[in-house]
């Protein structure tokens, strides 16, 4: 599990980093804003805390780029006592729960596990990129065609949507697609990355997963 | 007996019939040679019967004589091939774009185009040697089976409630049997390469 942590203070971010990694977590992290959102836009996360209060970006306005990009990483915000617009302000933003400061770790640590196993079920019902539509509901792959894929195909397929911004590479893809499954290769994933490449080609869509076999791979629009 | 309304070009016909269909023949020849399968599954050819001739010119308020068979209606000659996989829909249609005396009227792609209840099929209309029309219908044997069940609901006596149902459900299985036929289609891609 990958967390990515945004925290200008220096010291609570040693700690907090410490103590999730202790717990097994890796933890990338940001003591601004602007870099939280590059790493944000640049991997992919399990979930992502940020503080509100930061330098160059605040955590609002990193929550605000990243959901509107279709990132639907679950997010804990940190904010000050206070600050009660904040919270209302960052929920509404898409922020998953929130905890303020000062706080324990050991609630930290609780609201950050709570978050990840409620992860996938956070995924948007329906992902738009390019021509192309995928819908949870259905597993439905929509283009001026439709195919119905199969489980494994729609979560690779969400998988690399959700990660439109940057490439995903193998250990991702076996950690989130076939996380319940042993022995998977990376055959196994270069077949279904073949498998979609060979659906959208079918629905006649612009969109194509850029990689070679052993990965990373990207959703690219052709235009 | 009354004049067949084909004239005396029913002697023709069959053989402009036979001509491509040895032609598909060939194809498969040289594409089993070539990569150890056969395109196709199999072919179905025929003559559009007298009478259904007839009906359809009387349907489309026509008058019912040689010219409107032959020049009017397409698919006085029609030729179905069912292939295993999606290439080699696209193999035996580049084939017949490419026969000598034979000119592409009408392509109509209803494989990346699917009709909105699901049909999937690629539809030609051929003329051969300034002559004859051929209508030929390409498709795999998924698309085969499906296109079989659902002619049935059209021959259904009574509506029912259960219809909206019944459409629904079969275009899911359309779609579902297209992500299939894809499937198919890389895994074959795949061991091919590898051999």
């Amino acid at each position: 599990m990958k967390i990515l942590l945004a925290e200008d203070t220096a010291d609570l971010n040693k700690v907090v980093t410490q103590m999730l990694e202790m717990q097994g977590f890796d933890v990338d992290s940001a003591l601004d804003g602007q870099k939280a959102l590059d790493l944000a836009l640049s991997n992919g996360y399990d979930e992502i805390i940020l503080d509100i209060m930061m330098p160059k970006l605040s955590g609002l306005e990193v929550l605000k780029e990243i959901r509107g990009r279709n990132i639907v990483t679950p997010v804990l915000m940190l904010t000050a006592k206070a600050e009660v617009d904040d919270r209302v302000e960052g929920l509404d933003a898409g922020a998953d729960d929130y905890l303020t400061k000062p706080f324990a770790m050991k609630e930290l640590l609780a609201r950050v596990k709570a978050l990840t196993r409620r992860g996938s079920q956070y995924a948007a019902k329906e992902i738009s990129f390019g021509d192309i539509t995928l819908k949870s509901d259905s597993l439905e792959l929509i283009s001026s065609n439709t195919v119905r894929l199969s489980i494994k195909e729609f979560s690779l397929m969400q998988a690399l949507l959700l990660n439109q911004e940057h490439p995903v590479d193998n250990n991702y893809l076996l950690e989130h697609v076939w996380s319940d499954e042993e022995d998977v290769a990376e055959d196994t994933i270069w077949l279904y990355v073949n498998f979609l490449q060979g659906k959208l080609e079918y629905i006649n869509s612009n969109v194509t997963i850029e990689g070679d076999k052993g990965g990373p791979f990207q959703v690219i629009v052709n235009e | 007996m009354e004049e067949s309304i084909y004239g005396s070009h029913k002697g023709a016909m069959e053989d402009v019939m036979n001509i491509i269909l040895s032609s598909i023949e060939e194809l498969r020849e040289r594409m089993t040679k070539e990569f150890g399968s056969d395109p196709v599954e199999h072919c179905l050819a025929r003559i559009k019967s007298e009478e259904s001739m007839r009906e359809k010119c009387r349907r489309q308020q026509i008058p019912e004589t040689t010219e409107s068979a032959l020049e009017t209606i397409h698919d006085a000659i029609g030729i179905r091939v069912v292939c295993a996989f999606i290439s080699d829909v696209y193999s035996v249609r580049d084939h017949l774009r490419s026969m000598e005396k034979v000119e592409v009227i009408e392509e109509k792609d209803y494989i990346k185009q699917a009709k909105p209840n699901g049909y999937r099929s690629l539809h030609m209309i051929l003329r051969y040697d300034h002559k004859y029309y051929v209508e030929i219908q390409l498709r795999t044997i998924s698309m085969d089976t499906w296109a079989a069940l659902e002619h049935h609901i059209h021959y259904k006596k009574t509506a029912s409630d259960n219809d909206k149902l019944i459409i629904a459900e079969l275009k899911r299985c359309a779609d579902e049997l297209a992500s299939t036929d894809m499937s198919m289609q890389t895994i074959r891609d795949m061991i091919r390469k590898d051999l």
